[in-house]
């Protein structure tokens, strides 16, 4: 229990008319790698956005290393410097890699450990350059995003994220929006991050990734998690209907092993 | 306070005829504006370098004079070369040229901004000269005009509260002449600014009917 | 027209320039702060701040200027030309300044907010060191538009008596029986402050689109 780092327990949000998320629990132990799969509007992004509260969810509670998030000790509502102080410990990669255009690449990595966490900038500085050179992109530390490819970006991306060494990685499709030739250089530094332990979870229609590199598959459909199951167990053979047309639809990609 | 506006409503057929005057002379020379600014725009977009400079050079010059100097140049300057104009014409005079700058060159950003193959199909269908203009060319620049130059027109009747200098009896100097009269300058003015604003949300009413027929077309 | 009268004109170029910069260094934060009002949708004062722009905006300066000189003596504050003039002239570009923040403020790509926010920035930080830097980037042509079309109104100082370069040309004018010349050197100043203006508006456009297009 005291390895539990994730707890979301029944989940609601609506937009409008429109349930995107009904009643969804499940809970992420420190060092796995859980990827989250489904059709287009099945709620993932919905559902990954829910757990910093980017996203604030109708009815449920999420719970980072047993402490509650959006609701505080006496019960209301968390103010925005509250919520601030927990998104510390939670990194999230985004779809459009969201890096901040007037910041080099260090200077990106750099901002937040610097303002936010308020560590010393000499200290921040090794960290981040180890970063990039663990990405890969050493050399374009002094470049503006503008100048970078889709896959340095996202890297740089996650970069900026580890630089706050958080408890939890969020990845929202960190792969969806690259050209196919992109897509593997971002995949490599993900397998890498999971098998060095770090606990992620991972919105993605990468199935090769989901297979090799998941230690556990969240299949939402529909606003509802339908199954959860080991990735081999998942794809050979998926209890639901739903799943099996999901996975036969990909099967392609899956055969392939991804990228 | 209510005694006041009490006064104003008494005097409300001087302001009335304020509102009108400034409805009046913002319309016309809104379209004598845009009127000459059509004949402007092509002159400055020709291949004549003296005539496209010339223009250039008169849209540059309007747009750095201030207005208000200007109505002054008209009417207090011109004399000094023979001009002599009454008040009202010097206002519609300046209030045109000055503001035929300035569709010209919202014309332009428009023509220039307009997709070229609809009119060479125009022309591929046989139209020619007026009918080309008329029916091809103008309606879809006029619908992506449309809230630029209602922008502009706000911009008239605002300028247009500047010709109370010279005695132009329009809404501000009839507010005005109501303070002076009666001494009751909140209510006068206050009641000016509300009608300015009235004036202003039937243009911006008009430009998003404008914008919905150019939005259904998109 | 004697070379006194040119000084004399000259002179009112100062206040012109004085009361100009003063409009625009007092307008500019306040423009920011309205803008930043409406754009964090502060219950009631949002709705407030979006009428005052609305009414500022549709105006006459003229009209706001008379308004405030005429009326707040009657009310017991008691103000001075020069004041009044720069109060409209404040009122009067900041709400036209919120514009230009708001439009920044509403194109700014959310994604890079949300980032802010999932690395635990404050609204403070979040807004100092991702949102202003780029907003100030990006609204600057039309704020520097909006410095062009101040200066293009401060005549209407000569309304209340303050002797910027139009009151002083028409003085002069006045005087000599001869007010074209006078006119004619006032024009002479004040085009180029404003050509200067919209010729720096124009190349801050033209460099931004060649970095968008170098991206």
């Amino acid at each position: 229990m005291a390895d539990r780092v994730l707890d979301v327990a029944g989940v609601s949000k609506r937009f409008g008319a429109l349930e995107v998320l009904s009643d969804i629990s499940f809970q992420v132990e420190k060092g796995e790698t859980v990827c989250v799969l489904g059709p287009s509007g099945s709620g993932k992004s919905t559902l990954l956005r829910c757990i910093n509260w980017l996203e604030r969810p109708d009815a449920g509670q999420i719970y980072l290393n047993g402490a509650q998030i959006g609701v505080n000790g006496a019960g209301l509502v968390m103010s925005d410097r509250e919520l601030s102080r927990i998104r510390t410990r939670i990194g999230m990669v985004f779809q459009h890699f969201a890096l901040w255009p007037h910041l080099t690449v260090l200077q990106n990595l750099m901002e937040a450990p610097v303002q936010v966490q308020k560590r010393p900038k000499a200290e921040v500085r090794d960290e981040a350059l180890a970063l990039l050179a663990k990405v890969g992109l050493s050399d374009k530390r002094d470049a503006f995003p503008a100048k970078l490819s889709g896959g340095q970006k996202q890297r740089v991306g996650i970069a900026r994220a580890l630089a706050m060494r958080p408890d939890l990685l969020l990845f929202d499709e960190p792969t969806s929006a690259l050209d196919p030739e992109l897509v593997g250089e971002v995949l490599v530094v993900m397998r890498e991050l999971a098998h060095e332990g770090m606990t992620m979870v991972v919105v993605t229609h990468e199935m090769g990734f989901a297979r090799d590199a998941a230690t556990r598959i969240l299949f939402l459909d529909r606003g509802r998690v339908l199954e959860t199951a080991m990735p081999e167990r998942f794809f050979s053979s998926p209890e639901t209907e739903r799943a099996r047309q999901f996975i036969q639809r990909y099967a392609g990609h899956a055969a392939n092993g991804g990228r | 306070m209510i005694h006041d506006f009490g006064i104003v409503w008494s005097e409300r057929d001087l302001l009335l005829t304020g509102l009108g005057n400034t409805t009046i002379l913002s319309v016309l020379s809104a379209v004598a504006a845009l009127l000459i600014g059509f004949v402007l725009t092509p002159a400055w977009m020709s291949k004549q370098r003296w005539l496209a400079g010339t223009v250039r050079g008169f849209v540059d010059g309007m747009r750095c004079v201030p207005f208000l100097l200007f109505a002054y140049i008209v009417y207090y300057g011109l004399p000094s070369l023979g001009i002599r104009l009454d008040n009202w014409t010097s206002g519609l005079v300046a209030l045109t040229i000055y503001n035929a700058a300035y569709m010209a060159e919202i014309l332009r950003g428009a023509w220039t901004a307009q997709p070229r193959e609809p009119i060479e199909a125009g022309v591929a269908f046989g139209f020619s000269n007026i009918a080309l203009f008329r029916r091809i060319v103008l309606p879809p620049l006029l619908l992506a005009a449309g809230p630029v130059i209602g922008n502009q027109m706000i911009q008239i009747i605002k300028d247009s509260a500047f010709l109370t200098i010279i005695a132009l009896p329009e809404l501000t100097h009839a507010a005005s002449s109501i303070q002076s009269r009666h001494y009751v300058p909140f209510a006068a003015f206050i009641t000016a600014v509300f009608l300015y604003w009235g004036l202003c949300l039937v243009i911006e009413a008009g430009v998003s009917s404008i914008d919905r027929l150019a939005a259904a077309r998109r | 027209m004697s070379a006194g009268d040119v000084l004399a004109i000259l002179r009112g170029a100062v206040v012109t320039v004085t009361l100009s910069l003063t409009g625009i260094l007092i307008g500019l934060p306040i423009g920011l702060g309205l803008a930043v009002l409406r754009w964090a949708d502060v219950p009631v004062v949002a709705r407030i701040v979006a009428v005052y722009v609305s009414i500022l905006r549709a105006t006459p300066l003229v009209t706001l200027l008379l308004l405030l000189f005429f009326a707040l003596p009657n009310i017991g504050i008691a103000i001075g030309p020069i004041s009044a003039a720069i109060l409209a002239l404040v009122m009067n570009t900041a709400a036209f300044n919120c514009e230009v923040w708001r439009a920044s403020l509403m194109n700014f790509p959310k994604d890079q907010y949300e980032a802010a926010q999932s690395v635990g920035m404050s609204a403070g930080l979040r807004f100092r060191r991702i949102v202003l830097p780029q907003i100030a980037r990006t609204s600057l042509p039309g704020l520097v538009n909006e410095m062009s079309l101040l200066i293009k109104v401060t005549p209407v100082l000569a309304v209340v008596g303050v002797v910027d370069i139009t009151r002083a040309a028409v003085r002069i004018g006045a005087e000599t029986y001869d007010p074209l010349p006078p006119f004619l050197v006032a024009v002479a100043l004040y085009a180029p402050i404003v050509f200067a203006l919209v010729a720096l508006q124009r190349w801050i456009e033209r460099r931004q689109l060649m970095a968008e297009a170098a991206a």
